[in-house]
C-alpha cells in the first residue's frame, strides 16, 4: 500500500511538471495577444499585460493587406467545410458499396485500395500540382477541397463500422420493399452516425491544418487559406511579438472550439483506428 | 443535391435490373463506389505512377517531359560536383537525423504520460485534454508561437532561464528546439492509444508478479511492455512515417539553418519543383521517389523486427 502511494505521488509530480510545459506556450500566446506592442517593448516580461488591449486583433484581422487574416480565415472555413461535406458523401457511399453490395471484384478492389495506403504520398506531390494546373484550379478553392476526398483510410473506417451492423436489418427492410438507396439512406446512415462524426471532425481539422499542399497551389494572397498564410504573416511580423501571436491564435481558435465540444470523439476514434490495426 | 442525383440514377438502374435477367451486369454498386474510385484514380493513383515516371525525365512542369533514363538518379546519387548531389546528402541526412531524434521521444514521452495518467490522479481528464490539444493546431501556428518563445532577445525562455542562448540559429540548440517542439505538438495521439492499451492490462498479472517478488521495473519490462506490443508497433510505424515527412518545423523555425544543418529533403523537393526560377521537376520527383523508398523500407524493417521478437 505504502509503495502504491509513493508511485502515485511520483506520477502526480511528473504530470504537473508536464502540465506546466504544455500550458505555458498556450497561455503565453493568449496573454501576449492582449498586450500592446509598446508594452512589450518597454516591459517585455510582465506576466500579465499592464493595459489589456484588443487592438492587435483588429490590426491582424483587417489592418494589413499583405496578410489579410480575416480573408484567410473565411477561405479556410469555406475550404474545410466543403471538404468535410464532400468526404462524408463520397466515403459513406463507398463504404456502403464495399460493405453491403455484391459485385464482381469487390474484395479485390478493396484490398488494392488498402494496399495503396502504403504508398508514400510525397511521390504524387509534383504531378498532382500539374493536374490541378491543367484543370485551371491553381488559386481556386477546389484545389484544396477535392484531392483530399481521394483518400482511402476513411472508407476503411466506415466499412469496418458497417460490418458491425447485422445484415438481417437490410434483409427485413428489403422484404418490406426498400431499395438499395433507401436502405443506405434511411437505415444505415443513421446507424453509422458515430463514425461519420469522427470522419467529419478529422477531415475538418486535417483540412484546416494542411500546410504544404495549399502553400503550393495558392500563390494569390487573397485566395490563400490561413495555415499557409501564417508563413507570410510570420515574415511580416518577425519582430512584432504581439501581432504575430495574435495571428497564430486566430488560426487555432476554430479547431480549439471544435475540440472543446467534441473531445470524446477524438479520444474514442483513436482507440477505434489503432484497435483495428494493432 | 448530390444525393438526389444518385437517387434518381439509382431508381433508373434498379428499373433496368428488374427487366433484365440475372446474367446482366448490375451497375448500381458502381454508383456507390464509383465517385470515390474516379477521384482516387485522378488525384492519387495516376499522380503517384506519373511521379515515378517523371523522375526518369527532365520535366520542367510546363513542357512535355523528355525521357532521360537514369540520368536524374545518376546526378543526385553519384555526381559529386552537382548541387543536387549535395541536396540529397544534406536533405536526406537531416531528415534521417530528425526521424532518429524525434521518434524515440515521441514514443517514450507519451508512454510516460499514459503511465502517469493510468494511476488515475485527480484532474486526469483535464491533463489528458491538455496534452492532446496541440495535435489540433496547425504547424504554422505552433511554429510562430515557439519562434517567439525561443527568440534570443524577446523570448521569455531566455529571460526566465537567464541565458542568452541562440536556440534557433546555433547547434546543437536548433536540433534540441526542433525535437522539443515536435514532441509538444504531436504526442497526443500516441498517448491516447497507450492509455487505452494500459487500461486493458489485467490487474491480476501485476499482482501475481508482485507476489513472485518482481519490482516495478521488472514488472514494466516483463508485463507492461509485452502486453502493449501491438500498440507500440503501430505507433512506431505511424510516427516514423509522419516524421519522415517533416517540413513545416524547420521551414518556419530554423529556416533550415544554421547553414543547412536542419534543411530537410522535403524542403529541397519543394524548392526544386515549385521554387522561384525554372522548375526542375524531374530532379524533384527523383528526390521524392528516394524519400518514398526510404519510408517504405524503414517501415518494412520496423514491422519485421517488432513482429519477430516473440
Amino acid at each position: 500500500m505504502e509503495k502504491k502511494r509513493i508511485s502515485k505521488i511520483v506520477a502526480v509530480i511528473f504530470l504537473l511538471l508536464m502540465v506546466f510545459i504544455w500550458i505555458v506556450p498556450v497561455l503565453y500566446t493568449m496573454i501576449s495577444s492582449f498586450k500592446s506592442e509598446a508594452d512589450i517593448q518597454t516591459n517585455a516580461f510582465t506576466i500579465l499585460p499592464i493595459n489589456w488591449v484588443i487592438g492587435n486583433y483588429q490590426d491582424v484581422l483587417f489592418g494589413n493587406t499583405s496578410a489579410p487574416v480575416a480573408k484567410w480565415f473565411m477561405n479556410s472555413l469555406i475550404i474545410s467545410v466543403s471538404q468535410t461535406v464532400l468526404v462524408l458523401v463520397i466515403v459513406s457511399l463507398a463504404g456502403y458499396g464495399y460493405s453491403r453490395m455484391k459485385f464482381k471484384g469487390r474484395d479485390a478492389i478493396f484490398v488494392f485500395l488498402m494496399a495503396t495506403m502504403m504508398f508514400p504520398a510525397v511521390v504524387n506531390l509534383i504531378p498532382l500540382y500539374k493536374i490541378i494546373d491543367t484543370l485551371g484550379w491553381v488559386n481556386n478553392y477546389l484545389a484544396a477541397i477535392v484531392p483530399g476526398a481521394a483518400g482511402v483510410f476513411n472508407i476503411f473506417l466506415i466499412r469496418q463500422f458497417m460490418q458491425g451492423i447485422p445484415k438481417e436489418f437490410d434483409e427485413s427492410a428489403r422484404v418490406d420493399g426498400a431499395s438499395d438507396f433507401q436502405i443506405f439512406f434511411k437505415l444505415i446512415l443513421p446507424l453509422i452516425r458515430p463514425v461519420l462524426t469522427v470522419v467529419a471532425l478529422f477531415t475538418f481539422t486535417a483540412s484546416w491544418n494542411d500546410f504544404l499542399w495549399p502553400s503550393i497551389v495558392f500563390n494569390d494572397v487573397e485566395k490563400m487559406p490561413i495555415t499557409p498564410g501564417l508563413q507570410l504573416l510570420q515574415g511580416m511580423y518577425a519582430l512584432d511579438v504581439a501581432h504575430a501571436l495574435t495571428g497564430a491564435l486566430v488560426a487555432i481558435v476554430p479547431t480549439f472550439i471544435l475540440y472543446l465540444f467534441t473531445q470524446k470523439y477524438f479520444m474514442e476514434s483513436l482507440s477505434l483506428s489503432s484497435g483495428v490495426k494493432g | 443535391m448530390i444525393n438526389a442525383g444518385v437517387n434518381k440514377e439509382l431508381k433508373m438502374s434498379s428499373g433496368i435490373e428488374k427487366h433484365s435477367g440475372k446474367n446482366r451486369i448490375n451497375f448500381s454498386p458502381y454508383l456507390y463506389i464509383g465517385p470515390h474510385l474516379i477521384l482516387f484514380a485522378i488525384f492519387f493513383l495516376f499522380p503517384t505512377l506519373y511521379g515515378i515516371y517523371i523522375s526518369f525525365t527532365n520535366w520542367d512542369l510546363i513542357g512535355d517531359p523528355e525521357f532521360v533514363g537514369f540520368a536524374n538518379y545518376k546526378e543526385i546519387l553519384f555526381n559529386q560536383d552537382s548541387t543536387f548531389y549535395d541536396q540529397l546528402r544534406t536533405g536526406l541526412g537531416n531528415t534521417f537525423k530528425f526521424v532518429l531524434f524525434t521518434v524515440p521521444a515521441c514514443i517514450i514521452v507519451p508512454l510516460l504520460l499514459a503511465a502517469g495518467l493510468n494511476t488515475k490522479p485527480k484532474g486526469m481528464k483535464f491533463f489528458q485534454a491538455l496534452f492532446y490539444m496541440p495535435t489540433l493546431f496547425s504547424v504554422s501556428a505552433v511554429m510562430i508561437i515557439f519562434s517567439m518563445l525561443y527568440s534570443v532577445s524577446f523570448g521569455p525562455l531566455n529571460h526566465y532561464l537567464n541565458v542568452e542562448t541562440n536556440w534557433l540559429a546555433t547547434q546543437p540548440y536548433a536540433w534540441i528546439t526542433l525535437v522539443t517542439v515536435t514532441v509538444w505538438w504531436t504526442i497526443g495521439a500516441n498517448m491516447i492509444i497507450y492509455q487505452a492499451a494500459l487500461n486493458g492490462i489485467s490487474k491480476d498479472l501485476y499482482e501475481a508478479a508482485s507476489m513472485d517478488g518482481a519490482n516495478s521495473i521488472q514488472r514494466f519490462f516483463r508485463i507492461t511492455l509485452p502486453s502493449i506490443r501491438a500498440q507500440i508497433l503501430y505507433t512506431v510505424v505511424i510516427t516514423t512515417i509522419a516524421q519522415f515527412n517533416v517540413y513545416g518545423q524547420p521551414l518556419m523555425l530554423t529556416k533550415g539553418g544554421p547553414t543547412s544543418s536542419t534543411t530537410v529533403l522535403l524542403m529541397y523537393i519543394q524548392e526544386n519543383a515549385f521554387g522561384s526560377g525554372i522548375s526542375i521537376a524531374g530532379i524533384g520527383a527523383a528526390l521524392a521517389v528516394i524519400l518514398g523508398l526510404c519510408i517504405m523500407v524503414v517501415s518494412a524493417i520496423q514491422f519485421f523486427f517488432l513482429r519477430q521478437r516473440d
